[in-house]
Parts: structure tokens; sequence; C-alpha cells
């Protein structure tokens, strides 16, 4: 499954730590693309695992995060505007 | 299916966040996903300390490396987590039994063997060359034929050696670039063709090691091959199938539409290494080709070419528990 996972973690108090958490899941299944957007390939289970990790930090009142599921990655357009960049490039 | 990492600039490999992370001199870094990687090809200049390695063993991650020169120089293999004892055992009696091995090794080459013959039918006429392959073509279905009968394995290598030898004399007529390619020359290759060969078939030995790695079978038990000390021979044996059809044609349409040529060689050092872009090329389209998929027939699904050779491995775990005859893969479309 193509995912594209983004997310807005308010800023309060507890929010940096939350903020950090959810950073450093994420970018262990998917590549960071942009500040808080990032995209992938991931088999149904590791989605899973992803979103049962994403679920011990996320506070439900205040965090809101948003995955697009697409079933494959070729039923899906990428277009750039501005600096277009290689970040999910396998070669480095 | 996992993902695979090549990289090429000198700097650090090292677990961070719980995930590994390479990082250059200057600055730059880029994070390996460490949940969905299944191997690293490691081409340039690396540090590393023992917390990384324990870390992707734990991962099942493996990390392949290459020297200066680009030929391969070892794996780092996390400790085996799909074992059995079961398989082992049988997998070392189809080794001792004579009848057995022959039965298994024959089934190997017949299916490389054909592979080859399908190589050269599709490039019979094509090129605009009309070149006649039909020739070589017949020899080949004749010492495959020889095969059928062979009696032990130094004849059966013998054949093969055979086929190769015919195969290899057509590339010149194959390749539209004017290289001069009689026969296989190894340690060192001695022209372009040659040291492609050499680099691809590391590649695609490698490739067979992982997949073996995600079954239970033991890479150090061979079939054609003896089995040697210091080496996983069964991935050379699996190997075989799949050079023609991932290796060998990759090279062919590399070469005839120019995107290799003689500017990605060191010329100095007689075209024995491929320069760092010369490399990263044939990478990124050996990666590509591994990702291709065509539909299996018996599945009756899609399936890439990297999880054929895990099929092969099924198929041959099946065989040796005495579940169902091997026949090799053959390409059929």
């Amino acid at each position: 499954m193509y995912i594209v996972l983004m997310y807005d973690i308010m800023s309060d108090e507890k929010g940096a730590k939350v903020h950090r958490n959810v950073f450093k899941i994420s970018k262990r299944y998917l590549t960071h693309i942009q500040m808080s957007v990032f995209e992938g390939n991931l088999s149904e289970l590791k989605l899973f695992q992803l979103k049962q990790e994403l679920n011990e930090h996320i506070r439900r009142d205040k965090d809101s995060l948003i995955i697009f599921k697409s079933r494959e990655e070729r039923w899906l357009t990428k277009e750039f505007l501005g600096i277009e960049d290689d970040k999910t490039s396998n070669f480095f | 299916m996992g993902e695979t990492f090549y990289i090429f600039n000198n700097g650090r490999l090292k677990r961070k966040d719980n995930n590994i992370i390479v990082t250059t001199p200057d600055g730059r870094s880029k994070n390996l996903k460490s949940e969905v990687t299944d191997e690293i090809y490691i081409f340039g200049e690396l540090d590393m300390n023992t917390k990384l390695l324990n870390f992707t063993s734990q991962q099942n991650i493996i990390i392949h490396l290459f020297n200066y020169y680009g030929f391969y120089s070892g794996s780092f293999y996390p400790r085996e987590t799909k074992i059995s004892g079961y398989l082992l055992v049988n997998q070392v009696k189809h080794y001792e039994n004579l009848d057995l091995r022959i039965e298994l090794a024959k089934e190997f080459l017949l299916s490389a063997s054909h592979n080859i013959y399908r190589n050269l039918r599709y490039y019979n006429g094509r090129n605009g060359k009309n070149v006649d392959l039909e020739k070589s073509m017949k020899e080949i279905q004749s010492l495959r034929n020889k095969m059928k009968d062979a009696e032990d394995i130094n004849q059966l290598m013998g054949i093969e050696g055979n086929i190769r030898k015919i195969y290899y004399s057509r590339w010149n007529d194959i390749v539209n670039q004017d290289i001069n390619f009689n026969k296989r020359v190894k340690r060192p290759p001695d022209n372009m063709i040659n040291s492609l060969i050499s680099f691809i078939n590391s590649l695609v030995y490698t490739t067979v090691l992982s997949e073996i790695y995600k079954t239970q079978l033991n890479p150090t038990i061979s079939y054609i091959h003896q089995p040697g000390t210091k080496r996983f021979s069964l991935c050379l044996d699996i190997a075989e199938i799949f050079k023609p059809l991932i290796g060998e044609r990759m090279i062919f349409s590399l070469l005839n539409k120019n995107q290799i040529t003689e500017d990605d060689f060191e010329i100095n050092s007689n075209y024995l290494y491929l320069k760092e872009t010369g490399k990263k090329k044939i990478l990124m389209e050996y990666d590509k080709r591994l990702m291709r998929t065509i539909k299996h027939k018996d599945l009756n699904r899609t399936v890439s070419y990297r999880h054929l050779i895990r099929l092969e491995c099924y198929k041959i775990i099946k065989h040796i528990s005495e579940e169902k005859r091997y026949e090799g893969f053959k390409i059929w479309w």
C-alpha cells in the first residue's frame, strides 16, 4: 500500500515531546519528504504496527494525523512545483 | 517486499532513534527506514560500529559489502532465524545420494540452459542486423538433450560449459557496440563485457543470498557446485537459473541502448574497473529489473523477478522434503 502520512501536533507544553516521538516513529517506516509529511510503501501489517506505535503518543483531543492510502504507487502521480528533490530515492 | 538501499557516499552508518542513518562528513544524511529495509548495499567507505550491526541483525537486514573496485567482498548476514533441522537433514541427504543430487543439478542446469536458449531466440533476427542465431540455438538444444542423459556432475558441468561457450560466442552479434568479446575471462576480466558480467553476476548472487535468507534453506549446501568452505554455494546454483533472465538480458539492453559505454570504465585499468557513474547506472537499472513483474501462470497473479527467486527456493524446499518434484524456473513468455 502506498501511504502519505501527515500530522498536526498542537504545540503546547507537552506538544514538543509528542511531536518528537511521532517524527521518530514515522521515519522508521516512511520517508520524510516535508516538514510533517511522510510517504512510502508499507504492507498491511507494517501499517498496522505503525498505527499502533503512533496511537501511544497521539493525544486524541489535541493532535491530528492523517493517512492517505493508495493501493499502489502507480495509482498516484506526484507533481512538484519549485524545488524537485529525490528524497525517496534508494540511492545515496 | 522490503526495500533495498544502495550507498555510494563515504561517511558513517549508525543507529539513531532506533533507525539507521548514513551521514557524510559534509553534513548530508539519509534515513534508511529500518522497519521496511531488507538489504543495504555498500559501495562507499563507511564507518560503523557493533551497535549498528546488532541493530541490523535484530531487524533482519543484510548488509552486502563491495570493495573500492566494485568487487563483492562479503555480506553481514544476521543470525539465522528461520532454521529447520529437518530441512537441513534432507538437504544433506539430497547432496550425499548421487542420484538425488544429480536430479536436482540437472533440473537447475536444464532451466538455466533453457533460459539461455530463450535469450538467443529473443535476439534472433532482431537488432536490424539480421543476425542468424538459428544454428547456435540448435546446437544448444542438442546439448540440452545430452544433458538429460548425463550420468555424473562433471559430465553435466562439461555440457553446461559447452553451452555457455556457444552462447558467449554469439554475444558479438547480439551487442551493437563494437566490443571484442569472444570468451569469458575472469580474474581479472579483460574487456568491458567480461567486467560487466563479473559485476552483475555478483549482484545476482547477493540477491539470491538475500532471498535464501528469508527461507529455511541452508545456503552452504549446493548441488551443482561443490559445496566448498567459505562460501554460500547454493546461491551459485540458484543464480545459474536467473543469470540469463536478470543479468544477461540487462547487459544486452544496457549496451544496445548505449547506456553503458567505454566512458563508464577506467580505461587505464584495461576496462577492469567501473567508474562510480557506471556502477550507479547499472544498479539503478538492476533495481528496476528486480521490481519488474510478470503474470505467473500457476499462481495467477503478478510476481516480481525478485519474488521469482524466492518462489524457486520454496520449490526446492518442497522437493527436498519430498512433497513435490522440483521443476526449475523456465522463461515462458
